[in-house]
């Protein structure tokens, strides 16, 4: 028991906290809810959600949602357990190389993913065009299945990450112990290791599905008039004429507490199943043999390489040569000229706002993170829960839930960087203060007890031998936040105005006017921050993609 | 023929490490057989090898005249307790112990009958519906005791089953399992690196190092007659007599041939103490030095600095009077049963 | 050089009484240790002593210094953890001199205390080394030469030893001990482990629901055990209820027909009555006559060999054997039993405190 400084330092932070909670959480919150419950002559009103229920438009985007949702969250399970199960459980050359490749598909910058599958398979795909030369056809990719086809290879990384870690962590004699008792591999595989993996397979899906939920990027380009709830929401807020913020804001409601539902079932379904066990016996690596080997290595490579072919697309279409806004053969720098000479602006503002954002997620996760880990009580406890709902607000919501706070009243913030700075910082600030509050109940209390016994005051001893020891944690931390925050798109595209467009921004625009060699060479500077962002990570705190989720 | 016999087992690692090198051992039925010695020469990879959990190099294992390598491991009937008890954490008590009978087609009534008879042996009857997750290392090793012996298999392979608990329970456990081995009369195969361990709870024991046997005995024969220096230093305890004048004086005041090559040892219970001109008929006397006194209720380590060494001198019940401080002047008596010899190739030396 | 006095020493946990009216000295330069099992309150005490727990009342002084109210930075004590508590992103050195840092001490002579420091305790060869790439073991002699080097006025130590393992426990305690005595500073030392409390102490204070049962040099708490607890905490023993008997103005106790044992050094006031014996294995030797008994197993331990037999009264004693026979005693085998006096101790019946008088012997 650390006795902390007694001049009531944590009571203000305390405080500070709920203020900022409130100012950037429950005002918003409360804001969409409020708009989505009141008419343009502000009376009080069910009238939007008797729309949402009557409007076959409306069932029909709830219906494709869920539609998107499980459809992704199916794909990702399937494609993620089978790429876990056969990188931790058999010797997969090249397993590094198939982890990176699932990193390149988690930190790919949006949208890019969708318009390099048109690029392939769309109407005039290359892929579909070399084909058709060969005489067979095949439809092109837009709807719900090209839909599906990439929210599987998108979000598969989610899973899996999440599964190969626990697989590697299943205690190798619980396995045996069945074996021994003569239980079949196959019996011992789904008796024993499958209710092991099972919670790791559940959050692995719970975020595919919340993704799949958020994301109306890929809905938009590849729907071709099959619109999910997100897409519903962003039209009726940006139309041109007759913008129709209250029901966009009902929309949000909808959005919220269909992925409010899902984290509570995920949390009840796996509730009971979270086992740490004593690892004396690591799992090995199986050799397979033969056929077997050759198909484990190809589903492996197959699924790797398809999720991270957008990325592979959009670099090497970044160097193609240009005129306009259409490809020529043969390659060239004039995608990126054109970045240097007209968008310089745009990557300025990523970069400011993505560091000013992480800046500050760092250093008020840090503190309220401190804050949760030492000073248990109710409040603390309703903090940490608190924490849950910028978790499962997709993006969309977000924009939308600032603009309805922030456009008039008190504190007016649209079209200034602060919102768009703001809305990152809240997204992403959960993470820190769970991270810094996990790697602060690890560290043993008796290390700063030691550092006392010798000398130093409980605040030396904290400065002195637990921040260094969090640090690597956090400035990991930091750099994937950033990865999350130069990527963010959904909330900046309500956000954004034109002097403060960001780079995801852009890339969105160009795509939809079909200047894909910009787009591509944008995403591929996009792809080299993060990649570099990432990288510094591992530096600070070991090879470890599961922090990537 | 013996029940389980393992014949020129050899496992290689890479291309030069030998875990196993040539091992041969024979266990009868009940026999309850331990594998002892530290860790690295090769006892867990014997123990695993008979459970299928890795193949050997070479050699052949039967059991009751059946070929087992040929088998996997899940057709092999062998029940095993783990180090780390492998409890599964996902069902509970009655399901664990159950587990291991549903592949057998064990009917609902019998199988309840079993598991019930199996949780009382282990004194769990009371717990078994609890789920294992909270239960303590000594309660989820029991759940694996039982697990283990409930499909009445041909053979019980223990892998340090008592190493993850606290000194006490160790004790206690130890006890247990061997009452419950002499009940369920399943010949049993444990491995320990403790020598207490493997001496209260062995018929047998085989001392192994660097992959090879070193000595195969009852406990009194290990520990009384050990045919190697590693198996006398690594069961109990070994005072080593400082080659030398006084060694070779207290030599031939005991009767035994003079040093030359080989290494003079004595346990250090075999040893006493005597005022520094206190005599003992037949026996050498070896004056020195109290250099350390430990007190330990039941018995006391006194060390004493003499010309042959350092020795120890381990004195059973010792009184108020038996404390001794450093400093003090005292004198070693070695009787002449106590010196033990062995070969520059670490072989026990005989006359 | 420093003696500790703590007076009716109070500790609450929640309303909860966890030690009340605590009284103990403790010597100069004395290695004291505070014994007893998980939850008997000697930790807590050990870090009331510290600073890291409140005191609810009474007082703690060093050398007749009331230091109640001093921070735990203040007390220039020296710590060591159970958990060895390195900090991992020093080196042994570094971990080692960091407590030298706030003591304003020479860069030249924080090294050489250092380089001193780590070398009694057989470290100086791996003073580079980090933290996770040592053995608990060695972790362990950086943490205790890390509380050492500050010359501490008292140096407290938390269940040091218990997450080594057996053999390394056993060198592990030579080495604090020779350490303790060559610096010549006042330890208080907790255990639960009683072998090792014997071995390492000039004193022992064995503790019991925040109680100290009983306080003593080893030898004496063996051999003179308070109560009954104490006598079943320290080393084993056979507790067996009898009556005491007074015969031709003699107390004596009858463990089976006709065999009585004559008993001296009781309290006289105790009179005759039902009393509980405790008899420590080693007390019992078998012999060619004496008190018959039933064996009911042997289980052979090396040096010596344990052996349970039932007396004729149906109780059972356990006791070792130290003879070399060529054959163990098998279950139903009839041995006599020697029973030396020394090392009995009764208890009242009713309270379980000892009725002995006199010092060991």
């Amino acid at each position: 028991m650390i006795v902390m400084p007694r001049f009531n330092f944590w009571t203000v932070i305390m405080i500070l906290t709920w203020v900022m909670l409130f100012v950037l959480l429950f005002v918003p919150v409360g804001s969409v809810l409020v708009s989505s419950l009141y008419d343009q002559g502000g009376n009080f009103t069910l009238a939007n959600y008797t729309k949402f229920l009557a409007e076959s438009r409306f069932h029909q985007a709830f219906a494709n949602t869920l539609v998107v949702g499980f459809g992704g969250l199916f794909g990702a399970l399937l494609l993620g357990s089978i790429m876990a199960f056969c990188v931790s459980r058999f010797v997969i050359r090249g397993g590094k190389f198939v982890s990176l490749l699932a990193i390149l598909a988690l930190v790919s910058p949006p949208f890019i993913g969708a318009y390099s599958w048109i690029v392939l398979f769309g109407a005039g795909g290359v892929v579909r065009g070399f084909l058709r030369d060969l005489g067979i056809s095949m439809p092109p990719i837009y709807g719900v299945g090209g839909i599906l086809i990439v929210f599987s290879l998108k979000f598969y990384p989610y899973v899996y990450l999440m599964v190969s870690g626990a697989l590697s962590n299943v205690n190798r004699s619980l396995e045996e112990a069945a074996e021994g008792l003569g239980l079949t591999p196959w019996q011992r595989t789904m008796r024993i290791s499958f209710p092991m993996v099972f919670p790791a397979l559940t959050a692995g899906g719970l975020l595919a599905l919340i993704h799949a939920i958020a994301d109306f990027g890929t809905p938009r380009l590849l729907g071709r008039g099959y619109n999910v709830l997100a897409t519903e929401a962003f039209t009726l807020y940006a139309a041109e004429v007759g913008s129709n913020m209250s029901m966009a804001t009902t929309i949000s409601v909808v959005l919220i507490i269909v992925s409010m539902i899902f984290v509570l079932l995920q949390r009840y379904m796996s509730r009971r199943n979270v086992y740490h066990g004593n690892m004396i016996n690591k799992p090995i690596r199986i050799q397979l043999k033969g056929w077997r080997n050759v198909l484990a290595h190809f589903a492996v490579y197959f699924i790797g390489l398809c999720g991270a072919l957008p990325v592979i697309i959009s670099v090497i279409y970044s160097f193609r040569k240009t005129s306009g806004p259409v490809f020529q053969d043969g390659f060239a720098l004039q995608s990126y000229e054109r970045i240097l000479f007209g968008l310089g602006d745009v990557v300025r503002n990523s970069l400011s706002f993505s560091v000013a954002a992480v800046a500050l997620i760092v250093v008020v996760g840090t503190v309220v993170g401190v804050l949760v880990a030492r000073r248990t009580s109710l409040n603390t406890a309703l903090l940490d829960g608190a924490f849950m709902v910028p978790y499962v607000m997709p993006g969309i919501v977000i924009g939308i839930a600032f603009i309805a706070a922030f456009n008039t009243g008190p504190i007016v913030l649209t079209g200034t960087a602060a919102i768009i700075i703001l809305s990152i910082f809240i997204r992403r600030l959960p993470y820190t203060v769970r991270t810094t509050a996990t790697s602060l109940r690890q560290l043993s209390p008796s290390m700063e007890e030691a550092a006392i016994s010798l000398g130093y005051s409980p605040f030396q001893a904290f400065l002195r031998i637990t921040v260094p020891l969090i640090m690597p944690g956090i400035i990991a931390g930091g750099m994937l936040s950033f990865v999350t925050a130069i990527n963010e798109l959904s909330s900046s595209l309500v956000l954004y105005v034109g002097s403060t467009m960001t780079m995801p921004v852009r890339i969105y625009l160009l795509i939809l006017d079909g200047d894909f060699g910009v787009a591509a060479a944008l995403s591929t500077i996009l792809l080299l921050l993060s990649g570099s962002a990432v990288y510094i990570a591992f530096r600070f705190m070991g090879r470890n993609e599961q922090a990537l989720l | 023929m013996s029940y389980l016999t393992v014949t020129n087992a050899t496992k290689r690692f890479g291309p030069t490490f030998m875990a196993l090198d040539g091992v041969s051992v024979s266990i009868e039925r009940g026999e309850f057989f331990t594998l002892l010695g530290p860790s690295g020469c090769g006892k867990t990879t014997l123990l695993r090898a008979i459970a299928g959990f890795n193949d050997l190099t070479s050699g052949a294992i039967v059991l009751d005249g059946a070929d087992l390598r040929t088998l996997p491991p899940h057709q092999r009937d062998i029940g095993m307790v783990f180090q780390d008890y492998a409890v599964f954490p996902h069902l509970s008590v009655f399901d664990n112990v159950g587990f291991g009978l549903k592949p057998r087609k064990v009917p609902a009534a019998e199988l309840k009958i079993r598991v019930t008879e199996a949780l009382d042996t282990v004194r769990l009857g009371a717990m078994a519906e609890r789920l294992p997750a909270a239960m303590s290392g000594g309660q989820q090793q029991r759940i694996g005791l039982a697990r283990a012996m409930v499909i009445k298999p041909r053979l019980l392979l223990m892998d340090e089953p008592l190493s993850n608990l606290d000194a006490k329970l160790r004790i206690e456990l130890r006890e247990e399992i061997r009452d419950i081995q002499k009940q369920v009369d399943i010949a049993t195969i444990y491995v320990t690196h403790d020598q207490e361990e493997a001496l209260a709870i062995s018929d047998r024991i085989c001392v192994m190092n660097a992959g090879k046997i070193e000595q195969v005995g009852t406990p009194q024969e290990i520990y009384g007659n050990p045919q190697t220096r590693f198996v006398a230093e690594f069961v109990g305890s070994i005072n080593v007599f400082r080659p030398g004048s006084a060694l070779d004086a207290m030599l031939a005041k005991l009767g035994h041939a003079p040093g030359g090559a080989a290494t003079w040892t004595a346990r250090p219970e075999h040893l006493a103490l005597v005022e520094p001109d206190g005599q003992d008929s037949g026996a050498a006397t070896l004056p020195g030095t109290v250099t350390k006194f430990t007190y330990l209720g039941r018995e006391a380590h006194v060390q004493v600095d003499t010309p042959a060494g350092l020795l120890v001198v381990q004195i059973a019940n010792p009184g108020m009077a038996a404390t001794r401080h450093t400093g003090d002047a005292v004198a070693v008596v070695v009787p002449p049963s106590a010196p033990m010899a062995f070969g520059p190739d670490g072989a026990r030396v005989k006359r | 050089m420093t003696k500790i006095a703590l007076q009716a020493l109070r500790k609450e946990y929640a309303g909860q009484l966890a030690i009340s009216d605590l009284n103990l000295e403790i010597g100069d330069g004395e290695f004291f240790t505070l014994l007893g099992p998980s939850g008997c309150g000697k930790t807590t005490l050990l870090r009331m002593i510290a600073g890291f727990n409140s005191i609810e009342g009474g007082t703690i002084s060093f050398d007749g210094e009331v230091i109640n109210d001093r921070p735990a930075s203040e007390r220039n004590i020296g710590m060591v953890f159970q958990n060895y508590a390195l900090f991992p992103q020093m080196t042994a050195a570094k971990n080692v001199g960091f407590g030298l840092q706030t003591r304003r001490i020479a860069r030249s002579e924080a090294e050489r205390r250092v380089e001193q420091a780590l070398a009694s305790v057989h470290m100086a060869h791996l003073h580079d080394r980090l933290p996770g790439q040592m053995s608990g073991g060695q972790q362990q002699r950086v943490a205790l030469a890390r509380a050492l080097v500050i010359k501490p006025a008292l140096l407290l130590m938390d269940e040091p030893l218990s997450n080594l393992d057996a053999k390394l426990r056993v060198e592990m305690r030579d080495t604090i001990r020779q350490a303790q005595r060559d610096a010549g500073i006042t330890t208080v030392y907790v255990t639960h482990d009683q072998e090792e409390a014997m071995a390492v102490s000039d004193r022992i204070a064995v503790m019991n629901l925040g109680v100290v049962q009983q306080v003593g040099t080893p030898a004496e708490i063996y051999r003179r055990p308070a109560n009954r607890f104490v006598a079943e905490f320290i080393g084993k023993t056979n507790l067996l209820e009898c009556d005491l008997i007074r015969h031709e103005g003699k107390l004596r106790i009858e463990l089976g027909k006709g065999q009585v044992i004559d008993v001296t050094d009781i309290v006289d006031a105790s009179g005759s009555g039902r009393v509980q014996v405790s008899v420590r294995p080693e007390a019992v030797k078998a012999a060619s006559t004496g008190l018959a008994a039933e064996v009911v197993d042997e289980t052979f331990l090396g040096s010596h060999s344990q052996v349970r037999a039932r007396l004729q009264t149906g109780d059972i004693v356990e006791f070792l054997e130290f003879s070399r026979r060529p054959a163990l005693w098998t279950r139903g085998d009839t041995v006599f039993l020697d029973v030396d006096t020394d090392l009995l101790t009764f208890f009242d019946h009713a309270s379980g405190v000892s009725i002995m008088r006199g010092d060991a012997v």
